[in-house]
C-alpha cells in the first residue's frame, strides 16, 4: 500500500470546507441546460496504469460503441488516494466526475460526505439481482441503510508458496492449512544461509485476516471501538512475534516494506509471502523467468479461515442533473455485468464479482490453465468487509507503529503495544 | 617536493572520480536497468550488466501510455514558461538594477519574500482561483503560475549591476532607447546568466510534478512525469525496467539543453558581469 499524497489530500479537504457553498450554483445552471438528442457524456476517473489502466480504458471504449446515448470519457488518475483526493477537489471545483472508484474502506468517507450517490432506487428499478454478486464482496457496498457502490476491481490475499522450495524441503507443495503448520512450514524452509520460511511487512490488510481467524475483529460492530487488543487481535501479533524471535519469518520494515517481501520471495529467499490476487500474474511471469514453480493457498486457519477483500467498487459522484446521473447508472450497471467482470478479471487478474461469472465458461477455462487463480475465488467464502470508518485509514497507521514496536522491539509486550494503540484509535473513531 | 605534489595531483584526481561516482552511478543504474528483464531488476545481488540489451522496453513504456501527448504538453508548457519569463525577468532586472523610482526598494523585498513562499503554501488559493476562472486542467493552469521568477529576476539583476554605467551613458548619448540598451547591450553582456536562469527554469518546469498532479485530471493536459509516475502505480510490482526506460525518455532532453548549454554555464557561475 502507498502513502497517500500529502498534498492531493491538503487541497482536497481544505477545497471542500472552502468552497461547500459553491456547489450549488454550479448545479442550477447545469439543470437548466436544455434536452436535446445529443448524446449524454460523462466522465469516469479509475486509479491505476498499466494493464488496469489498459482495462478500464478498453471496457469504456466497448461500451461507447455498444449504444449511442452516452459517451464515457475515462481518466486516469494515480493511484487510489490520488483519486479520491482528485475526485474530492474537483466536487469542491465543481467539475467532479460521474463515476469513480472508492477503494473499498473509503466508501463510509465518501457516502457519509455526502459525496457519493446511493445507487438502491437504480437497482430495484431495473430488478439488479444482487444475489448474484459474490456475498464476501458486497459487504463494503452497503453504508447505512442505502448501497452505495457495486464491486469492481476487486482482490483478497493469499498466500503464495514457492513449490520448488517445498518439494526439496519434503513438504506438501499444497501449502500450509492451519496456523500450526504454516509454523512447520516455516520452520523447514529456514536454512543457515539466510533463507527464511516467510517474509511479510507489517500490514494491517493482513493483520485484519489474522485477527478474522483468530475469531476476532478489529473493530467492534459499530465500529466506534477498537477490538484488536482482545485475545484474537493479541494472539494474531504473539504468533508473529513468536516466528519473528525463532527467525523463521522475516519482517521487513520501511516504506519499502512490501517491495522487500516481494524481492526475497522472487529471490527465493523466503518460501512463502501473502499478498494480492491481483500480484499473481505478475509473480507467475518473475517464477517463470526465475525458474521456479509458484502455487497459491488459502491464509492459513486458527479457528477458522477467514481474510478481508481489497480493491475498489464503482460510485456514482453525487451532485449531477438527473439525466447526467440517469447515463452514469447505465454505466455503472454495463461495467458490473457479468460479460464485463469476466473481461475484467481476466486482464487485470482481479476477482470475478458475479457468482454467474464465476461459473462462466470463460473464466473455468481460465482456471483450468493456471488453477491458482481458482484459489483466491474459493476463499470468497471466507471473505468479509473492511472497516468502513472515516478516520480508519489513521487508525491504521497507529496500529501499523503499535504491532512493529511490539514486533521489532522488546521493551513492550504486544498486549501493552495494542492496548496502547486502542486506546489512541477510541478517541479517534467517536 | 616533487613526491609531494605527485601525492596532491592523486588525492586531486581521487577525489574527482570519487564525486564522478556519487552522480553518475544512479544514472548509470538508471540506463542500466532500462534495459534488463523484470527479473533482473530484482535479483540480489544485484545485475549490472543485462543478459540482454531489452530495447523494446523503451516502447513498452512509450505505448503504456499517450507519451506523445504528455511530450507534446511538456514541450508547450515548458517552453511558455521559458519565453514569459524571459519577457519578464530582463525589462524587472533592468529596471531593479538601474533605476531609481517611488518604493523601489519595497517592492524589490517584496520580490524576494515571493522566494521564500513554498510552492506548497500557494496551491490552495490558486487552484480555488482557476477553478473560479474555469481554467483547470488546461495548459494556461500550469504556465500562467510561473511566468515571473523572483530568483531569476534576483540573478539577473546582480549581473545588470556590473555593467559599467559608462557604456549605458555612451549609448544614451547616441540616443539609444531603454529598449534597445536592454536588448542590444545589457542581454548580450548577461548572456551566461540568462542562459543558465533559463536552463534551470527549463529542469524545474520539466520535472515538475507536483503542479501538474494538481491542476491537471485528462491526459490532454497532463506532462511527461505525471505520465511516467503512472509507470509505478500499479496494485502487483512495479515493473521497475519499463519505469527506468520511462525516465530515461524524461532525462534525454534535459541532457540535451546540458550539452548545449555547458560553457554558459559554466562561464556564468566563473565570472558574472564584465571585468
Amino acid at each position: 500500500m502507498r502513502k497517500p499524497n500529502f498534498y492531493l489530500l491538503v487541497i482536497s479537504m481544505s477545497a471542500l470546507m472552502l468552497t461547500a457553498c459553491g456547489e450549488n450554483e454550479g448545479e442550477s445552471t447545469e439543470a437548466t441546460e436544455s434536452l436535446s438528442n445529443d448524446p449524454i457524456e460523462i466522465e469516469y476517473w479509475y486509479a491505476f496504469g498499466d494493464k488496469i489502466g489498459e482495462n478500464n480504458e478498453a471496457l469504456v471504449e466497448q461500451f461507447n460503441e455498444v449504444q449511442d446515448d452516452i459517451i464515457v470519457h475515462a481518466h486516469y488518475q494515480g493511484n487510489y488516494e490520488d483519486l479520491h483526493s482528485q475526485t474530492q477537489a474537483s466536487i469542491a471545483a465543481g467539475n467532479a466526475p460521474h463515476v469513480t472508484l472508492n477503494e473499498i474502506a473509503s466508501m463510509g468517507a465518501f457516502a457519509e460526505a455526502g459525496m457519493t450517490e446511493d445507487l438502491t432506487s437504480y437497482i430495484e428499478e431495473d430488478n439488479i439481482d444482487l444475489n448474484d454478486f459474490v456475498e464476501g464482496l458486497m459487504g463494503n457496498s452497503y453504508i447505512g441503510e442505502g448501497i452505495y457502490g457495486l464491486p469492481y476491481l476487486r482482490s483478497t490475499p493469499i498466500l503464495y508458496v514457492n513449490k520448488t522450495m517445498m518439494e526439496e524441503a519434503g513438504l506438501d507443495s499444497s501449502g500450509p492449512e492451519t496456523w500450526e503448520e504454516f509454523e512447520e512450514y516455516a520452520r523447514a524452509l529456514t536454512n543457515d544461509e539466510g533463507g527464511v520460511g516467510m517474509t511479510m511487512p507489517v500490514n494491517i490488510w493482513f493483520y485484519e485476516a489474522f485477527v478474522k481467524q483468530s475469531g476476532g475483529s478489529v473493530l467492534n460492530d459499530d465500529e466506534t471501538e477498537a477490538t484488536f487488543n482482545e485475545a484474537p487481535g493479541v494472539a494474531a501479533v504473539e504468533f508473529i512475534q513468536r516466528m519473528h524471535d525463532e527467525g523463521t519469518i522475516k519482517v521487513p520494515t520501511g516504506d519499502e516494506a512490501g517491495q522487500i517481501a516481494l524481492q526475497d520471495f522472487t529471490n527465493q529467499n523466503a518460501g512463502m509471502v501473502f499478498s494480492s490476487t491481483a500480484d499473481l500474474t505478475n509473480y507467475l511471469s518473475i517464477a517463470e523467468e526465475a525458474g521456479f514453480e509458484v502455487n497459491t493457498a488459502f491464509m492459513p486457519q486458527n479457528e477458522q479461515y477467514g481474510t478481508p477483500t481489497g480493491g475498489a467498487n464503482l460510485v456514482m459522484v453525487s451532485g449531477h442533473p438527473e439525466e447526467e446521473k440517469m447515463a452514469a447508472w447505465e454505466f455503472i450497471k454495463w461495467m458490473t455485468e457479468p460479460e464485463q467482470t469476466i473481461t475484467a478479471s481476466t486482464n487485470t487478474g482481479y476477482l470475478p464479482m458475479r457468482e454467474s461469472a464465476i461459473e462462466s465458461e470463460e473464466m473455468e477455462s481460465l482456471y483450468e490453465q493456471v488453477p491458482q487463480y481458482k484459489v483466491a475465488v474459493d476463499q470468497l467464502e471466507y471473505a468479509g468487509p473492511r472497516p468502513l470508518n472515516a478516520n480508519y485509514a489513521q487508525a491504521q497507521n497507529i496500529l501499523n507503529d503499535a504491532i512493529t514496536s511490539a514486533l521489532i522491539e522488546d521493551n513492550q509486550t504486544p498486549q501493552e503495544a495494542l492496548d496502547e494503540a486502542a486506546e489512541r484509535i477510541n478517541s479517534l473513531l467517536k | 617536493m616533487r613526491i609531494h605534489q605527485l601525492f596532491l595531483k592523486l588525492l586531486n584526481v581521487t577525489s574527482l572520480v570519487l564525486i564522478i561516482l556519487i552522480f553518475a552511478t544512479p544514472f548509470v543504474w538508471m540506463a542500466v536497468t532500462s534495459v534488463k528483464s523484470l527479473s533482473e531488476t530484482i535479483t540480489f545481488p544485484p545485475v549490472w550488466i543485462p543478459e540482454t540489451i531489452r530495447f523494446e522496453n523503451f516502447t513498452l513504456a512509450w505505448e503504456s501510455g499517450p507519451f506523445f501527448r504528455y511530450l507534446v504538453n511538456s514541450l508547450i508548457v515548458t517552453f511558455s514558461i521559458l519565453i514569459l519569463q524571459f519577457l519578464t525577468i530582463v525589462p524587472a532586472a533592468y529596471a531593479f538594477a538601474r533605476y531609481q523610482f517611488f518604493a523601489d526598494r519595497t517592492l524589490f523585498a517584496l520580490t524576494m519574500i515571493t522566494l521564500m513562499i513554498p510552492t506548497q503554501l500557494i496551491f490552495l488559493p490558486v487552484y480555488l482561483q482557476f477553478s473560479s476562472w474555469g481554467i483547470l486542467d488546461t495548459h494556461l493552469a500550469l504556465i500562467l503560475p510561473f511566468a515571473a521568477n523572483a530568483f531569476g529576476i534576483f540573478m539577473l539583476r546582480q549581473s545588470f549591476k556590473q555593467v559599467p554605467e559608462e557604456l549605458l551613458e555612451a549609448a544614451r548619448l547616441d540616443q539609444a532607447s531603454e529598449w534597445k540598451i536592454i536588448y542590444k547591450i545589457m542581454v548580450p553582456m548577461a548572456k551566461p546568466t540568462i542562459i543558465t536562469l533559463l536552463l534551470f527554469s527549463f529542469i524545474t518546469h520539466w520535472n515538475d510534478y507536483f503542479w501538474p498532479l494538481v491542476m491537471t485530471t485528462s491526459d490532454s493536459s497532463r506532462t511527461l512525469p505525471v505520465g511516467i509516475a503512472a509507470l509505478t502505480n500499479v496494485e502487483g510490482g512495479v515493473a521497475w525496467h519499463i519505469m527506468m526506460a520511462g525516465n530515461m525518455i524524461l532525462v534525454v532532453p534535459i541532457l540535451i539543453m546540458f550539452f548545449f548549454a555547458q560553457r554558459q554555464i559554466i562561464r556564468a557561475f566563473v565570472y558574472t558581469g564584465v571585468k
